[in-house]
């Protein structure tokens, strides 16, 4: 009996800690093992930063050369002292795997296509198509070019080895928190997955394309009504260089039969699902601009910059200053990469937006086996090189996945049978080796002093192609589109191309002085907002998913009226809700309203929106009107897309800006008519029933009747989609079309604004905080200021002992060993 | 009464060491097993008394913790569990101490009095 009942207690222990780590889903998020997780002395509990003060103890790092001193400012954000590059970037590894390590590992984890290894079988198509885009094989790439510039590459090394140091020091209790909630271990750092983290950014700003709409469309349309619905050139346009005559005799080498292949696509459409959604307005909407002392109130230059992107936290930026005998920079850094990528220094100031041309292109393989092993290049047979995939997955069995690569790159989606790409190879210039020089183009950069340490640091920056805006502290302005550019014939890439013969292949890149490039115009100022590069008389032929000209127009306006400017200006312009598409578009759809028929509450909303200013203010009533009927009118007019698309026809609608001149010009165009009726409408009947849809859709829905900041969704979610640390208590003016381009999830990543004087002097602001830690003060604490439209100000140290005693919060010093 | 004094004592004072390298059960359970082998005491009471000094032990670590804190991460993991308040987080992390330590307890009070000679 007493060994019964003792056998019985241990049962129930036994029993008990079984239970606790059963793995427990909740949502999207499972928790493995529950004891653990709430064990204070290692679980969650331990990621409770206290929120006075910060500690951080002295150490010693292996490698270093000399002594290390960081202080870290109020805002948590590290100032790092070096007596070379070398220690300085061995340094920032280090803090930046503090405050950032999870993050790290699951941006490598998404571009590698690992997820799968630690969240299970959910995620195992996107690391699929992560592995079958080539991301792993870019990177490897990417490594190959590098590793030919040895003393960059001990730069990245010394980096990678302050991020392992970080990461050896941690006891299981240090894990940042999302490792213990998912239930893995940080793994040590490689210059592999700073490649990666490279790829990841080509891959959400240059991997957009519409070769596959295209060509159903110009089959399906023909020639001329394909150029009546998708021309390339917006006339009200505002390139970011304007045609000055500095093309004169430049003339692009395209040979004479990559025009033969590069223009008209005859490729059918081929059969298969439609892999295109509906269209979106999601367009990520960044800016940026400098303006010279012409214009400003003080005489100096004045840069600003507001990339924008899918907003996360933990935050997708991570500022810091890194102070050498050889430069003094500030500003913001990618997790993962060194140095820093939107700032300034003693001397100068550049910033970033996106290029947006299209460096990514399907061409057709046509294979000489069943087994897809061989295909035709130029009348020859050609052996595809097979990549295995090995996929692990948490819980299942490991996935080997076969991808063949051609000499145009992978055959991306021939494991679907269904997709109408599964025999198409995809050219990307982000898989190709990069210069020796990308590694120390940013670095030379961060430490440049004039004009030309400017444009000879760009020469080495490839990719993914970003527009840098550029001031200097003597005076000067300047912009660069920079990055690898395909030469093409004209159209080339436009469609998916015939992947059988060596003519369809680009000419090249364009060489790096004959990228767009403007320097101290005349006006006074530079800018750029994802819109065309250039106007059409630019000789190199170029495309791009969807160039942007409603934002750039509305920031070219404000420029040119812009005098005696200060930062509390500039901050105006970034937080400019105006929407000049809304100002095209409205006039025109009321014009073509016919008021006399509408009822009382028709009458009032007609009203609301004939006075709106087009700003979608938080506040608007009027924005969310004018957005439900613009987007019907949008859709209603191209339901000839939508058809198609319903047929499992992929073809895109017109650009937005086409439709509205489309409204005003062109009233009586067939693809006004619908499809679902026997009369034949016009722009008028389009406008007119759409609006009356408006109306019922507000009168079924009398609780989506708030203002713009109530009426469209936002939050910075996390990027494991985990509410509880998310930002999802947000009401947001601002749209994709406004200068302030925020939308659902996508907004302004880093607000900077600096003045180049005697001082520099910047403010700046990103909706996170310097933690990646959700148990941190600092990991949301600058949220509300930048839904508040607030900056801080920046401190730019020149000295440790510099910065103002309330401003410091810590202050760590790093030893050789 | 002194007994079971001892074995909440016992488990709070020792849980405060020694959790370095062992597993999340490693510590709170077999130190409840040897409190409850060392102090005897009523089967239930000696499960009480485990239960309390691991309740003690998780919740006031915890509570020290989520003050300096200021209950920041305590309301986002709260969120995280089906909208548990700051205080319920405590709550829940005393009971899993308590239980661990309560049946550990148990197991080395009827241990002992199953495998020692009278």
């Amino acid at each position: 009996m007493r060994f019964v009942r003792f056998f019985l207690a241990l049962s129930l222990t036994v029993g008990l800690v079984w239970l606790l780590q059963a793995p427990l889903r909740f949502g999207s998020v499972s928790l493995p093992v529950l004891g653990d997780f709430f064990n204070p002395f290692t679980g969650f509990w331990q990621n409770a930063e206290p929120t006075t003060g910060f500690s951080a103890q002295n150490l010693q790092l292996p490698g270093l050369k000399g002594r290390v001193e960081v202080v870290y400012d109020d805002l948590l954000v590290p100032h790092i002292f070096a007596e070379n590059t070398e220690d300085a970037l061995r340094v920032q590894g280090f803090v930046t795997a503090r405050h950032r390590l999870w993050q790290m590992d699951i941006a490598t984890r998404k571009a590698s296509g690992r997820l799968s290894e630690v969240l299970g079988e959910r995620t195992l198509e996107m690391d699929r198509l992560a592995r079958r885009r080539g991301m792993v094989f870019a990177a490897e790439n990417a490594l190959r070019g590098w590793g030919k510039s040895p003393e960059d590459m001990r730069l990245l090394d010394a980096y990678c080895a302050g991020v392992n140091a970080y990461v050896a020091q941690l006891k299981p209790a240090d894990y940042p928190l999302e490792f213990k909630l998912l239930g893995y271990k940080p793994e040590p750092w490689s210059p592999l997955r700073t490649a990666l983290l490279v790829e990841a950014m080509a891959e959400t700003l240059c991997s957009g394309e519409n070769d596959l709409p295209a060509t159903n469309a110009l089959y399906f349309f023909g020639r001329d009504t394909f150029d009546y619905l998708y021309p390339a050139w917006n006339p009200k346009q505002r390139p970011i260089v304007p045609d000055t005559g500095q093309w004169a005799g430049v003339r692009p080498v395209v040979k004479p039969e990559m025009a033969k292949y590069g223009g008209i696509e005859t490729d059918r459409p081929s059969p298969g699902r439609s892999v295109q959604g509906e269209p979106l307005d999601y367009i990520l909407g960044s800016n940026n601009w400098a303006v010279d002392g012409s214009k400003t109130a003080s005489g100096h230059p004045i840069l600003c910059n507001d990339p924008h992107l899918t907003l996360t936290l933990p935050s997708i930026w991570f500022q810091l200053q890194i102070h050498t005998p050889e430069m003094n920079c500030y500003g913001v850094s990618l997790q993962g990469m060194p140095g820093i990528i939107i700032g300034f220094n003693e001397n100068t100031a550049w910033g970033v937006t996106n290029v947006g041309h299209d460096v990514s292109d399907w061409y057709r393989i046509q294979w000489t086996d069943a087994a897809r092993t061989r295909y035709r290049l130029d009348g020859e047979e050609r052996k595809a090189d097979i990549r295995i995939e090995e996929i692990k997955v948490k819980g299942k069995e490991t996935l080997l996945d076969t991808v063949r690569y051609t000499v145009w790159g992978p055959v991306t989606h021939d494991f679907d049978p269904e997709h109408p790409l599964r025999d198409c190879a995809l050219r990307w210039a982000t898989h190709d080796q990069p210069s020796p020089d990308e590694l120390k183009a940013l670095l030379l950069l961060d430490s440049g002093k004039s004009y030309s340490d400017y444009r000879t640091a760009l020469r080495g920056y490839e990719c993914p192609a970003q527009n840098f805006v550029f001031a200097t502290r003597t005076g000067e302005i300047a912009i660069t589109v920079q990055g690898r550019l395909p030469v093409r014939a004209r159209e080339q890439g436009r469609f998916v191309l015939d992947g059988s013969k060596q003519a369809s292949a680009w000419g090249g890149f364009i060489p790096m002085d004959q990228v767009p490039a403007l320097r101290n115009p005349a006006r006074g100022f530079v800018f750029s907002a994802n819109q065309h590069s250039t106007p059409p008389t630019y000789p190199y032929y170029y495309l791009s998913f969807e160039f942007d000209a409603s934002r750039g127009r509305r920031i070219y306006d404000r420029l040119s009226a812009l005098k005696d400017a200060t930062r509390d200006s500039m901050k105006t312009i970034q937080l400019d809700n105006f929407s000049q598409r809304a100002a095209d578009a409205l006039p025109v759809m009321l014009r073509l309203l016919d008021r006399s028929r509408l009822d009382a509450e028709g009458q009032k909303m007609a009203e609301e929106l004939a006075v709106w200013n087009f700003r979608y203010d938080a506040n608007s009533t009027a924005a969310p009107l004018y957005t439900i009927w613009f987007d019907s009118c949008y859709l209603r007019t191209w339901d000839e897309m939508t058809a198609l698309r319903d047929k499992g026809t992929s073809v895109m609608a017109p650009e937005r800006w086409r439709f509205i001149e489309l409204l005003e010009t062109d009233t009586a165009s067939i693809f006004f008519d619908c499809l679902d009726t026997p009369r034949r409408e016009s722009a008028a009947d389009v406008v007119n029933e759409t609006f009356a849809k408006m109306q019922r859709y507000f009168r079924e829905n009398p609780n989506e009747r708030v203002p713009w900041g109530k009426f469209r969704p936002f939050a910075v979610r996390h990027i494991a989609q985990i509410d509880a640390f998310s930002r999802l208590d947000l009401e947001m003016g601002g749209h994709g079309s406004a200068p302030n381009a925020i939308s659902r999830s996508n907004g302004p990543s880093w607000r900077m604004i600096v003045e180049l004087g005697e001082e520099m002097e910047a403010i700046g602001v990103y909706p996170g905080g310097q933690s990646g830690n959700p148990g941190s003060s600092y990991y949301d604490n600058m949220v509300d200021a930048w839904a508040a439209g607030k900056y801080y100000d920046l401190l730019f140290l020149k000295k440790p002992d510099a910065a103002p005693a309330e401003r410091v919060l810590a202050r760590q010093q790093f030893l050789p060993k | 009464m002194r007994n079971t004094l001892f074995v909440v004592v016992f488990v709070f004072a020792a849980g405060q060491i020694c959790h370095v390298g062992l597993p999340w059960w490693g510590v709170v359970v077999p130190i409840g097993a040897v409190a409850g082998w060392l102090f005897p005491l009523q089967p239930w009471r000696s499960w009480l008394a485990g239960f309390l000094g691991g309740f003690l032990l998780w919740a006031a670590y915890a509570l020290i913790l989520d003050i300096s804190n200021d209950g920041i991460l305590s309301a986002r993991i709260g969120k995280l569990f089906m909208g548990l308040p700051r205080w319920g987080v405590l709550a829940l992390t005393g009971l899993l101490g308590g239980l661990l330590a309560g049946f550990g307890s148990l197991t080395g009070n009827l241990a002992r009095a199953a495998f020692q000679k009278k």
